[in-house]
């Protein structure tokens, strides 16, 4: 029997004031999940891959216009009452922060058995042997708010399993993560899918990580759905720098006062607490982009925030030349998003960096915003919101640039003109600090790569060089 | 308040309501015994156990208040209330009397004592134990209070990096600090009403109301040993509640304060107040750690 079955659908969003008559995001579109396997829904972003999962959940499903019939397990998922879906079909969101709701491990655990009145010896022994599943008893007792990002996102994997669906839908359930809680949270993803027999559904834009565990694909593209082999579908999302002149080949200036440096910085956040950075030496030179890689929790950020001067080092002098015109991107878009519109969003800082209308529809026609620039930023997939806080730091023109993990959540399209606008500040002269995951766009990009280790710089080296002599990182 | 039990003291392996009873016990025999032996016991108990379960250097950090509050109490109160018989000073037209003074430091002893008991009991009564005493009756409750629990530290940690971004980037750098709070506040908001949406949609993809009662995973392990340290602690808080009585009836401040006596009848408050310390020290020497 088929877990998942979409006989040809048809789904168009309802008209607003901007959009009197919306194309149908999803035309005809008849796929089929076998009960066991672990499929993947690839496309890029905005392509309708959340809008397809979602219409396998009338709870969360966006209103709209429904052609046709999705069923699971052969049942049309509109007839199950909300206790049967809930017990057949569970789905895991993109963000780790949010879709979080109780305030310890145990309750989080907990809840959607208690939201279904499952009786307290039998909750008690789903909720045991999830546990049991995941490893998580060192953890079962903790608060949420002090998990990491990939501990919140295995926390909200096992919630849903506790419940036991049979059908588990998950939408970019890793584009938050870094690669190494990415490889952990596939790990026990794939091991539910083998050991305990539930059909696993992801749809994601970078299916490179899931290639060896799925068994089948599918393409979403202008609203439609064709299966494809796996080699395909990671072909088809798979970052290729075409266009990017690579750095290594253009000129830099050389010689020149750094833009930015840092000598013998000790820094902590506490009296108490060990020290991030130990007497880091590291010199970021005028109009090059430098890159930073280093483990989770190596201090790559402490070291951008405080090239940003929005923390101070303790010892150690860090001289910042630019500090007048400097922007930086953090790793959570939202923190910098409140405007009403992305049009408005993007002209929010106008006044005080000089730019204009004009400048603002170039920089959303070559970021490929325009289609939203009436929608609300915060409406948009995380990716876009990328795209769209990068935009607005772009705008002023700063003379350095601080990025924070600038790839995360992006599809190859979306990291491409990212390289290539990264590339063209570089042209303009700007420098460009930036710290990542992403070893294919470093390569892309930018013109030495550090390594952070045990609170310092363990090398600096061109990229290429970085990789040939690499044991760990792979373009 | 919000965090997690990080003390292993007295009453941790009793069911919540044992040290609850205790603690609402001991502050109502503490707020309303007004007499100078029992207000010192209850703040040698209250310190004592501070000491114990909360560590030397928070105690001392809130003491370096609480005292100055307490020589506050005793010096206002005479600038106050002008009675008494024993005249201490004469300020101008303002006679200040020895009973005033006695008044005013009790009463500021007292107000110390009640704050450290209620230090005492947030250090015992961790949320997660008191919402096991809420969660059968009030699931619901239970409930939001434990989202509200995560939330306010997750908005905290975010409006530390809205602050930053707004911050470092020169070109967002608002004109005046008031500004900058309003920018703050309303990323803040709009970014909370986002992430609102998503976790709805979570806790519905998770059966969020697909039945009328929800049902509780803690469990009520109210045993019969919990029966008995309750009782007992009720025995001892009605005798001591009886004999403070007493003490209380024959003490006055004004116009002048009889004679203190060596008396039986302070034995069991003291007990009482120092119970958690007993215990706590008791688990102390059974660890082999008394320092």
């Amino acid at each position: 029997m088929n877990a998942l079955e979409y006989a040809d659908v048809s789904f168009t969003y309802p008209a607003t004031d901007t959009e009197p008559s919306p194309s149908p995001v999803l035309e005809h579109v008849s796929l089929a999940v076998p009960e066991g396997a672990f499929a993947l829904i690839t496309g890029s972003t905005g392509s309708g891959k959340s809008t397809l999962l979602r219409l396998a959940k009338p709870e969360v499903a966006p209103t709209g216009t429904l052609g046709g019939n999705v069923l699971a397990f052969g049942r049309d998922v509109r007839t199950l009452s909300s206790v049967e879906s809930a017990q057949t079909v569970g789905l895991v969101f993109q963000s780790p922060d949010s879709q979080i709701v109780c305030d310890t491990v145990w309750h989080e655990m907990a809840f959607g058995l208690e939201n279904l009145g499952t009786p307290v010896p039998e909750m008690r022994r789903r909720v045991a042997e999830t546990c049991m599943f995941f490893g998580m008893e060192p953890w079962f007792r903790r608060q949420t708010a002090n998990l990491s990002g990939g501990q919140r996102q295995m926390l909200a994997l096992a919630a849903t399993l506790a419940m036991r669906p049979r059908l588990l839908l998950l939408d970019e359930p890793t584009s938050m993560l870094d690669p190494v809680a990415e490889k952990d949270f596939l790990a026990m993803l794939f091991r539910a899918n083998r050991e305990l027999g539930v059909t696993v559904v992801v749809a994601t834009h970078a299916p490179e990580p899931m290639r060896d565990v799925a068994t089948c694909a599918f393409r979403v593209e202008d609203g439609h759905v064709r299966e494809l082999s796996l080699g395909e579908a990671v072909d088809a999302c798979a970052f290729r720098p075409d266009g990017v002149v690579s750095a290594s080949e253009g000129v830099a200036a050389s010689g020149s006062k750094p833009a930015l440096s840092f000598r013998d910085t000790w820094f902590r956040y506490s009296r108490d607490a060990d020290w991030v950075l130990r007497g880091l030496d590291l010199e970021v030179p005028e109009g090059e982009v430098t890159a930073l890689v280093g483990g989770n929790g190596s201090g790559k950020t402490t070291l951008l925030q405080l090239a940003c001067g929005t923390l101070a080092a303790q010892r150690g002098r860090v001289s910042r030349p630019h500090a007048a015109s400097q922007a930086y991107l953090l790793q959570s878009p939202r923190a910098i998003l409140s405007a009403q519109t992305v049009r408005e969003e993007l002209l929010l800082w106008s006044n005080g960096a000089g730019y204009g209308e004009a400048e603002v529809a170039e920089m959303m026609e070559r970021l490929g915003l325009e289609g939203v620039a009436a929608r609300n930023p915060l409406d948009l997939s995380g990716g876009q919101q990328q795209l769209v806080a990068f935009a607005k730091v772009l705008l002023t023109r700063p003379d350095l640039l601080v990025l924070d993990e600038p790839t995360k959540g992006l599809d190859a399209v979306a990291c491409t003109k990212l390289a290539r606008l990264v590339q063209e500040l570089r042209e303009e002269g700007r420098s460009v600090l930036l710290a990542t995951h992403d070893l294919a766009f470093v390569s892309a990009v930018a013109d030495s790569v550090s390594l952070l280790f045990d609170g310092g710089v363990t090398c600096t080296e061109r990229p290429d060089e970085f990789l040939a002599g690499s044991w760990l990182y792979h373009a | 308040m919000l965090t997690m039990r990080d003390t292993h003291t007295a009453f941790d392996t009793c069911h919540p309501s044992v040290p609850a009873t205790y603690f609402a016990a001991i502050i109502l025999i503490a707020i309303f015994a007004m007499q100078p032996v029992c207000v010192c016991v209850s703040l040698a108990g209250g310190l004592a156990f501070s000491f114990a379960a909360r560590g030397w250097r928070r105690t001392l950090g809130g003491l370096r208040w609480q005292l100055p509050v307490v020589a506050l109490v005793a010096v206002a109160n005479p600038l106050f209330s002008a009675s008494g018989s024993t005249l201490a000073a004469q300020l101008g037209s303002v006679a200040i009397y020895q009973e005033s003074i006695a008044y005013g430091a009790c009463a500021g002893v007292l107000l110390v004592a009640t704050i450290l008991w209620f230090e005492d009991a947030a250090c015992v009564l961790t949320q997660d134990r008191l919402l096991q005493l809420g969660a059968r009756a009030l699931p619901t409750v239970t409930l939001v209070t434990s989202m509200a629990a995560q939330l306010v530290p997750q908005l905290m940690r975010r409006s530390q990096t809205v602050r930053t971004a707004t911050l470092a980037s020169t070109a967002a750098a608002p004109e005046g600090s008031r500004e900058r709070g309003i920018r703050v506040a309303d990323q803040l908001m709009s970014w909370s009403m986002e992430d609102s949406i998503e976790r709805s949609d979570a806790m519905r993809a998770r059966g969020w109301g697909a039945m009328d009662r929800r049902s509780c995973y803690l469990q009520d392990p109210f045993r019969t040993s919990d029966a008995l340290a309750l009782l007992g602690i009720a025995l001892l808080a009605a005798a001591s509640a009886l004999l403070v009585y007493v003490a209380c009836s024959q003490w006055h401040f004004y116009p002048t304060m009889p004679r203190l006596v060596a008396w039986w009848g302070y034995l069991p408050y003291a007990a009482l107040t120092l119970l958690p310390t007993v215990l706590d020290l008791a688990q102390r020497v059974r660890w082999g750690r008394l320092s």
